[in-house]
């Protein structure tokens, strides 16, 4: 049950949950750099050749493009009932 | 046989659990974690629907999941591949939760809540499909999903048959009407995912005559609608698809001026534009519907996804398409999804009769007036016991009268973005300075946006130009409609600019003591209506708890409470006054 009034801590409890949450804060920007870091260079290296390639061949990743020809926008999905090993995947 | 449904990792996290087909619990994250949209994992949604039921995790047969999430992920590259190099801060910014989290879901449910059964992921559109059509009152309906984005899919029909749900056509990302409207909300200044309902609120401001708005005739430059209701941007209007705001630069320029600024106030220009969205939602959610009639010849319709939760739209369906019926899940958006995996799973994977209709919407938890009365005394909180339940509601209506503004906490907490008699504040809504008071004390939001009727249930057609029969999403405050033009002049704080209503009707077997209150309110006055607003702070999700219900009262201008069968005025206990609104968010 909570109650509406929240007691006092003591100090030295104050002191090592603050040194505990500096430590906490400082792993955080320690993990922020390396991952940016590893995450630009797949960016770069990964999806920006990809991206390039792709581009020169002329391939498209997402429809965004305007058809105005077509009569409708609407494309099959036919999602039906599967066998239940087919929702065990997460793709 | 149990089985726990779960939605999380984008917004509005939840969890439902069924046993043998029926629902037996089922709650979103941000009501026990108290951050508005939380999309972090539901551990304190399914701590409680566990518990509710009485059983462990090994209890549970099946857990399932309300999208494919490699699917997505396969969205989210192509994405990033499309847009390279103006997509490098999104993937910076979120890959690590992809990869940390997102694609790591089994491993996270094994970790955190020890289960060792099987998991089964069921596509986003399905989910919507299924959570649904399968606790709908119909053997055959059609099916309309439409929200921001699942997997691929934005938009997707269909039909459902008994147990089966057969979705037939999709429109894909990034052509999303949510998305559209998710855009102009964001362009109007408010927080996108969280305030799209404040848009719909503001368009009845502007000029809804399609013919001389002109900013409809500008937006549609940005989207090309076809007679079949389907539809396409063009994507030099937006940067959705690769940052992290909506609108772009064409956007702004096309709608005469910058993104509105946090607090800058809406001009007449922004409430036309509001009122050009609303214009093209309908246009399009009514095309595709006629559509989906002369595919489908079915005169049932079914709706789900975020754009389902459009009420203003929802409440001109049956006037101008060919279904007869229709229904809505109560909680149209992601949040619903959890239910929607749960029952797949049940009748249409396993092939279990559908025994089950989701005809109310109490399935959150509950207090005892064991565990409230602790809850006072312990508090030292001023408060009264009443004798019975004919005293609470003689006492409570009596309250309404005097133009006192009751928080009303009784029984299960609701599911779904609405409150809906379990957690709401309740006012009289006789009085047109009971709009400013409700503002000026209580909610503190903006001028523009309406509050809601509650209306008994058969009084509803006497004072509102509905459907008839009333439709069943009514009870979960799903249709706007507009007020009687002869009884207007009673109800003035729930007449909104346009003369509609959001209106909510009650049955007496949905919720007795709520029934019994409009009914005793109506004794006194010869109005079957309340004002029913959601109870919580600004910024906060809908209270849960007991504490939560009284920290509320105490920081708001809430005149009484009443919790359970205890009724606690807050000018008796000075003590724990505080002020809500210098910690009120959007």
């Amino acid at each position: 049950m909570k109650i509406l009034s929240q007691k006092t801590e003591n100090d030295l409890k104050l002191f090592f949950s603050g040194f505990k949450n500096g430590f906490l804060d400082f792993n955080k920007l320690i993990a922020n750099i390396v991952n940016s870091i590893l995450l630009s260079i797949a960016y770069f290296i990964g999806v920006g050749l990809t991206s390039f390639f792709a581009r020169i061949s002329n391939k498209h990743f997402l429809n965004n493009t305007r058809l105005q020809k077509n009569n409708t926008y609407w494309s099959d999905l036919n999602l039906k009932t599967r066998d239940i090993k087919e929702y065990y995947r997460q793709f | 046989m149990y089985i726990l449904g779960i939605s999380c990792f984008y917004h509005d996290s939840s969890a439902c659990l069924i046993k043998d087909g029926k629902v037996v619990a089922a709650a979103l994250e941000e009501r026990f974690s108290r951050k508005k949209h939380d999309f972090s994992f539901p551990q304190e949604a399914i701590k409680f629907c566990l518990e509710q039921a009485g059983v462990t995790i090994k209890d549970v047969g099946y857990i399932g999941f309300y999208e494919k999430p490699f699917l997505k992920f396969e969205r989210v590259l192509s994405q990033h591949l499309e847009m390279f190099p103006k997509s490098f801060k999104n993937f910076l910014h979120y890959l690590p939760s992809w990869l940390n989290e997102k694609l790591r879901f089994i491993k996270i449910i094994r970790k955190k809540l020890k289960y060792k059964g099987d998991v089964i992921f069921i596509e986003h559109h399905l989910a919507h499909a299924a959570s649904t059509f399968l606790i709908s009152p119909f053997e055959k309906a059609a099916i309309l999903t439409i929200d921001g984005v699942g997997e691929w899919t934005t938009t997707a029909y269909g039909l459902g048959c008994v147990n089966d749900i057969h979705l037939i056509k999709e429109i894909r990302f990034p052509h999303s009407l949510g998305l559209l409207y998710s855009t102009i909300t964001a362009y109007l200044g408010f927080s996108v995912n969280n305030s799209e309902y404040k848009v719909m609120g503001l368009s009845a401001f502007g000029n809804t005559d399609k013919n001389t708005n002109l900013y409809y005739n500008k937006l549609k430059k940005v989207i090309d609608i076809k007679e079949d209701g389907s539809f396409c941007f063009d994507m030099s209007y937006f940067i959705y698809h690769y940052a992290d705001k909506m609108p772009s630069k064409k956007l702004c320029e096309l709608l005469g001026g910058p993104i509105v600024k946090k607090g800058e106030r809406l001009a007449k220009r922004h409430e036309d534009i509001a009122a050009a969205l609303q214009i093209i939602t309908e246009e399009v959610v009514l095309k595709i519907l006629n559509h989906i009639y002369k595919i489908t010849k079915c005169e049932n319709i079914v709706l789900a996804g975020g754009v389902g939760l459009n009420s203003v739209c929802n409440g001109k369906i049956l006037k101008n398409t060919s279904f007869k019926r229709i229904w809505i899940q109560p909680d149209a958006g992601d949040g619903g999804t959890s239910m929607g995996a749960a029952f797949y799973i049940y009748n249409t994977i396993l092939k279990k009769e559908r025994n089950f209709i989701l005809n109310h919407n109490f399935w959150g938890p509950e207090y005892s007036d064991d565990y409230v009365k602790k809850f006072l005394n312990f508090n030292k909180v001023k408060y009264l016991e009443f004798k019975d339940k004919k005293e609470l509601i003689e006492k409570t209506a009596k309250l309404i009268l005097e133009k006192n503004i009751i928080g009303w906490f009784q029984g299960r907490m609701e599911w779904g973005p609405r409150a809906l008699g379990a957690r709401s504040i309740l006012a009289n809504p006789c009085y047109a300075e009971m709009k400013d008071i409700l503002n000026l004390k209580v909610k503190h939001r903006e001028k523009f946006r309406p509050f809601a009727p509650v209306v008994l249930a058969e009084k509803a057609k006497d004072w509102f130009d509905c459907d008839n029969p009333l439709p069943d999403p009514t009870d979960f405050m799903l249709m706007v409609y507009p007020i009687k033009e002869d009884k207007k002049k009673f109800i003035p704080t729930v007449v909104h600019v346009d003369g509609s209503g959001r209106l909510q009707s009650v049955k007496r077997e949905q919720n007795p003591l709520y029934y019994d209150l409009i009914r005793e309110f109506e004794n006194l006055t010869g109005i079957p209506i309340l004002v029913n607003t959601s109870f919580n702070i600004r910024g906060e999700p809908i209270v849960c708890t007991p504490y939560d219900a009284y920290r509320c009262m105490m920081g708001t201008e809430i005149d009484y409470l009443v919790m359970n069968k205890f009724l606690i005025r807050r000018s008796d206990n000075y003590q724990d006054i505080w002020d809500s609104e210098k910690y009120a968010k959007d």
